[in-house]
């Protein structure tokens, strides 16, 4: 009987355990291919972040026209 | 390592219309499927905000936890991506997004459903970088050409800014500084968090 308990007890624990919902699910699908990678960075992935980065830089226009030190 | 975001201002907002319009005609989206919109709030009244909407890239994403089959992942610039192959369009992902970013495409009769589609940062899909196959499926990858999202790079305002968030960031807080508000209305600050967070990133007036 107070094996049976026991087993019952355990059983019952068993079942508290949470499943982690913050871990990173696994992705199925194909391999991206990375946006570097071709002619023109040449895999260089520096050389197309700090491309992007001087990209950003023409959405402000306070450095756009010349003025950066206007607002100052 | 750049971590793509988007940042709408709202004050500066015109409801132009014309993101929608620059990311309609670059990545050739259908009818019925809207990969950016814009929202109104108080629409006609004097003070309206107007506010450009799409998928958010969130860093933790609620579509991504939600779709049973794992088809989205996230790239090396943190932007969230989805394979079309894999998707079976059971609209999960539509009723996790707290923006409504992904869409479905009325693929037939009977309100039948197509695979989902939504904002991919101008970034492609998982098909060979400037493929047919990728137009055909995920729109026009700009980022491989060294641009960024059309939507923002087209906006007449500048109210919509894209780009790393080191640098959109700097470049909202600029724009605070000098008209000496705005932040405490819509922006990054509201979103991601308060002063604290944005000296943690380097970012000072």
């Amino acid at each position: 009987m107070k094996k049976i308990a026991l087993l019952a007890a355990a059983l019952a624990a068993a079942a508290c355990h949470e499943i982690p919902q913050d871990a990173a699910k696994p992705y199925a699908g194909k391999e991206d291919t990375k946006a570097y990678a071709g002619d023109l960075f040449k895999g260089d992935k520096a050389a197309y972040e700090t491309a992007l980065a001087k990209r950003a830089d023409y959405e402000n226009e306070y450095v756009r026209m010349g003025d950066e030190n206007a607002h100052k | 390592m750049a971590r793509m975001k988007f940042i709408c201002d709202a004050e500066r907002c015109i409801e132009c219309n014309s993101c929608t319009t620059a990311c309609k005609n670059e990545h050739e989206v259908p009818w019925g499927v809207n990969r950016r919109r814009l929202v109104t709030v108080n629409d006609g009244v004097p003070g309206e905000r107007s506010i450009s909407v799409a998928c958010m890239h969130c860093t933790d994403a609620p579509c991504m936890a939600v779709c049973p089959v794992d088809c989205f992942y996230r790239t090396e610039d943190q932007v969230v991506l989805h394979d079309k192959d894999l998707c079976i369009g059971c609209g999960y992902c539509f009723y996790a997004c707290p923006f409504g970013a992904p869409q479905f495409p009325q693929a037939g009769a009977f309100g039948l459903r197509g695979k989902m589609d939504k904002c991919t940062y101008c970034a492609g899909g998982p098909e060979e970088n400037f493929s047919v196959e990728e137009f055909r499926k995920y729109g026009r990858n700009r980022l491989a050409e060294g641009k960024l999202p059309a939507c923002a790079e087209m906006c007449s305002t500048k109210a919509l800014i894209a780009g790393d968030h080191a640098v959109i960031t700097r470049i909202y807080k600029t724009r605070v500084v000098t008209r000496g508000k705005g932040d405490e209305i819509w922006g990054w600050a509201m979103a991601y968090g308060g002063s604290a967070k944005l000296a943690d990133q380097g970012v000072t007036s």
